[in-house]
């Protein structure tokens, strides 16, 4: 394999990681309240600047800005539905669809968010966090890696392997999966609903917010760094939607795809990478390629 | 209310002129319709008569005819005034417009002491660090002028508004200035996206616009009659000088491009490729990146794998960044690299950002300044902003600010005590001169809207700002 497609992958790899950690607070809010969270990029950005006042500001050791920033935006998040999401719900009028308007409630939420950390004086430049893990750079091969994608990767595999147990082996977790599978079943049953939603959307906050801390050392935190959750939708859709690993192998599958469409067509290509593939997807498997198969069910 | 009444006057005149200018095309050569038509004119661009036309015939002041010619039979269906009327009304409108007080034939903005200027930046928001420092320079420019006299007794009044740097904020402004505070001449604009997009109202309302510090290209190439700028170089500026650079004094033999696929990245590599390659060097790879792009891994293998023995970026902040740490990443250190300006425009903080002090080795950037921006000729201007603003710590933009407010001043000295819009344009046209703040003079010309065309280069090894010897100019014709 040649040195400048293995140096693509790995590289896609890494990047696939952050993808897939948005993607997966994305599959977290639509597989709770049915609606794709337009504020997760916000998110993402609030969790980079919350990181670098942790770290800059409350000198807090490095490590502990990630509970610090997940913290902070789980409130957040657990706070919209709480505030927000719940009234819409229960001002529903029979017979029009709930849902746009949670949608929009996303949307206005990623203004809010992106306003308030404009009007910031801190915000007016831009900057980065320091890297979580530096040293020289490591050789596999011809490959070379910094530690700080290492660590990256690490971070976004620990993650991942938490949040699976979380879904498999808490109460809650079990507690969470039952609600998005059926709602009233869960509520007959003793589950509390509106708290296991606001816990949903307090989660996918945290999970963006820490997606955002690990990617503040690698790209500049501005007020508009949000707009990689595009990448984020598009590995979401790869994977289904439904299906957490299917985001995470959609993560890694969009950065890799991104790196090589840039080294073997054009570097101006790399932004059409995520809704070529998107669009591939949709053509030759539209329940995504972690999902079952579509079936229709007659009603 | 206002602005409703200045739409009203703006229909009225301009319907006004289309009827006299009809009349004009049907008319003949007698020598006292001309006298009466010229004062007709001068009438209604003063808004002294407006038209009082039959909407149901669309027909003028008067038939459309030439009064000494041959009546015309098939435009004179709809005429509803008589011969005598209309030969009065044009013999008082010429009368009234050949002896218009000349106070009323000035333009907005401008009195007998007084010349109001409109001044647009932004003054708050991301991006202030452009234009609020830059637009106080200019400001503080004005304010000397004022103090030795002012410009041929006239003293300089500046209305200030803020645009953001937004484009939709910066057209809102120019009308408020335009329309609302009848400025003679606007003069602003931090961000080339903001600036162009003022350049269609003020050309419909031929009111002069002078950019503050925005490079501005869309708007000064190809060049139009009432915008000026580019104080600090366009694009094509940038690009060609780097090419200069890159071959003259990196002895560039084969470079890589790294830029924008956005109309700056464009304009850019046109140049640079055409000087380059003019200059006897190769284009190794050319890797047109998206403004947005999160992972530069795929463009820097591409130009790895080029083996050129200079890279030039011409990315922005965040880009580049990216740029020169996937840079450090893979070992290239020793291939000079050189970034433009727009990439870099708080070095301290870039090098801050990229983390890795093996990324200085062989790290170059442009500069349209005469000097390093703390440099001895810098100086000057800092001592003098810091009189004025004793509390403000001036941006690395600040001087980006004066040249354009020196052409200004220039500009109305040369058009003398009889200005009007037209005439201060033509003398815009003739300045050429240097502004002891920027690289290159500042010069424009019938064919010319671009004022600067030059660059200094900088080695920066992360701490420590070394001069290269040099002035970079573009010819204004390569890549074109």
């Amino acid at each position: 394999m040649s040195p400048v497609l293995l140096q693509g992958i790995v590289g896609g790899i890494v990047s696939g990681c952050v993808y897939a950690l948005i993607a997966l607070s994305l599959v977290i809010v639509y597989k709770s309240s049915d609606v794709i969270n337009f504020a997760a990029g916000e998110m993402v950005m609030v969790g980079g600047y919350l990181g670098m006042f942790a770290l800059l500001w409350l000198q807090l050791p490095y490590l502990l800005i990630f509970p610090f920033g997940a913290l902070v935006i789980f409130i957040v998040g657990a706070a919209f539905d709480r505030v927000v999401l719940t009234r819409v719900v229960g001002r529903a009028v029979p017979g029009q669809s709930v849902l746009v308007a949670m949608i929009i409630g996303t949307v206005g939420l990623s203004y809010v968010l992106k306003g308030v950390v404009r009007v910031i004086p801190y915000t007016e430049e831009v900057r980065r966090l320091p890297p979580f893990s530096s040293g020289a750079p490591i050789f596999l091969g011809p490959v070379v890696l910094q530690h700080q994608d290492v660590a990256i990767v690490a971070a976004a595999l620990a993650i991942m392997a938490a949040l699976w147990a979380f879904f498999n082996f808490t109460f809650t977790g079990k507690a969470l999966r039952a609600t998005s599978q059926n709602p009233r079943a869960a509520a007959l049953i003793g589950i509390p609903v509106r708290r296991m939603s606001m816990t949903a959307w307090g989660l996918a906050a945290a999970l963006a917010g820490v997606s955002g801390i690990l990617l503040a050392p690698k790209l500049l935190v501005t007020p508009d760094m949000g707009v990689i959750v595009i990448l984020a939708l598009a590995a979401a859709i790869i994977g289904g939607f439904v299906s957490l690993p299917g985001c995470v192998a959609g993560g890694i599958l969009l950065g890799v795809v991104q790196n090589l469409i840039g080294v073997y067509v054009a570097s101006r290509a790399i932004s059409l990478a995520p809704f070529l593939v998107i669009m591939i997807v949709l053509l030759l498997r539209p329940q995504g390629l972690f999902a079952g198969k579509a079936v229709a069910k007659k009603v | 209310m206002i602005y409703l009444n200045w739409l009203v006057f703006c229909y009225r005149s301009s319907a006004t002129a289309n009827k006299i200018d009809r009349f004009d095309r049907n008319g003949s050569s007698c020598f006292g319709y001309k006298v009466l038509l010229l004062g007709l004119r001068r009438a209604a661009a003063y808004g002294l008569i407006s038209a009082n036309l039959s909407p149901s015939t669309g027909t003028g002041i008067c038939r459309p005819i030439g009064l000494c010619g041959p009546k015309n039979k098939q435009a004179s269906g709809g005429v509803r005034m008589t011969r005598r009327f209309a030969v009065r009304s044009l013999l008082f409108s010429a009368a009234i417009g050949l002896t218009a007080n000349p106070a009323l034939a000035a333009d907005p903005g401008l009195t007998d002491s007084e010349i109001t200027i409109g001044m647009f930046a932004p003054m708050s928001g991301q991006l202030t660090a452009f234009g609020l420092d830059a637009l106080q320079a200019a400001k503080m420019w004005y304010e000397e002028a004022n103090r030795k006299g002012g410009i041929h007794g006239r003293k300089i009044k500046v209305v200030i508004e803020d645009d953001k740097c937004n484009p939709n904020e910066a057209v809102a402004v120019v009308k408020k200035l335009v329309t609302v505070d009848k400025v003679f001449i606007v003069h602003g604009g931090s961000c080339t996206a903001a600036a162009i997009a003022a350049q269609e109202f003020v050309t419909r309302e031929k009111v002069p616009h002078v950019m503050l510090n925005a490079s501005g290209d869309g708007a000064v190439i190809p060049p139009t009659r009432y915008v000026f700028g580019a104080f600090a170089g366009t694009q094509r500026t940038v690009g060609a000088t780097l090419a200069q650079f890159a071959v003259k004094e990196l002895k560039a033999k084969r470079i890589a491009v790294i830029a924008h696929d956005d109309e700056y990245g464009v304009a850019n590599t046109a140049t640079l490729k055409a000087v380059a390659t003019a200059s006897g060097a190769q284009i190794v790879a050319t890797e047109m990146i998206s403004p947005r792009i999160t992972d530069v891994t795929a463009p820097l293998l591409n130009v790895r794998a080029a083996n050129p023995d200079v890279i030039v970026s011409t990315a922005y902040p965040g880009p580049a960044v990216l740029i020169a740490q996937k840079y450090g990443e893979f070992g290239m250190t020793k291939t000079p690299l050189a970034q433009a300006i727009q990439g870099i425009p708080v070095p301290a903080a870039f090098a801050k950002n990229v983390g890795n002090d093996a990324v200085f080795e062989n790290f170059y950037y442009g500069s349209p300044l005469n000097d390093l921006t703390d440099g001895p000729k810098q100086q000057k201007w800092i001592a003098q902003y810091k009189q004025y603003y004793p509390d403000r710590t001036p941006s690395a933009f600040m001087t980006y600010g004066l040249p354009s407010a020196m052409a200004v001043t220039r500009a109305l000295e040369k058009a003398g005590r009889d200005l009007t819009r037209e005439n201060f344009i033509d003398a815009l046209e003739t300045v050429d001169f240097d502004t002891g703040v920027i690289a290159a003079p500042v010069a424009f010309g019938k064919d010319r809207r671009d004022g600067s065309r030059g660059s200094i280069f900088v080695k920066f090894d992360g701490k420590t700002h070394t001069l290269m010897p040099g002035v970079y100019l573009w010819d204004g014709k390569a890549g074109m």
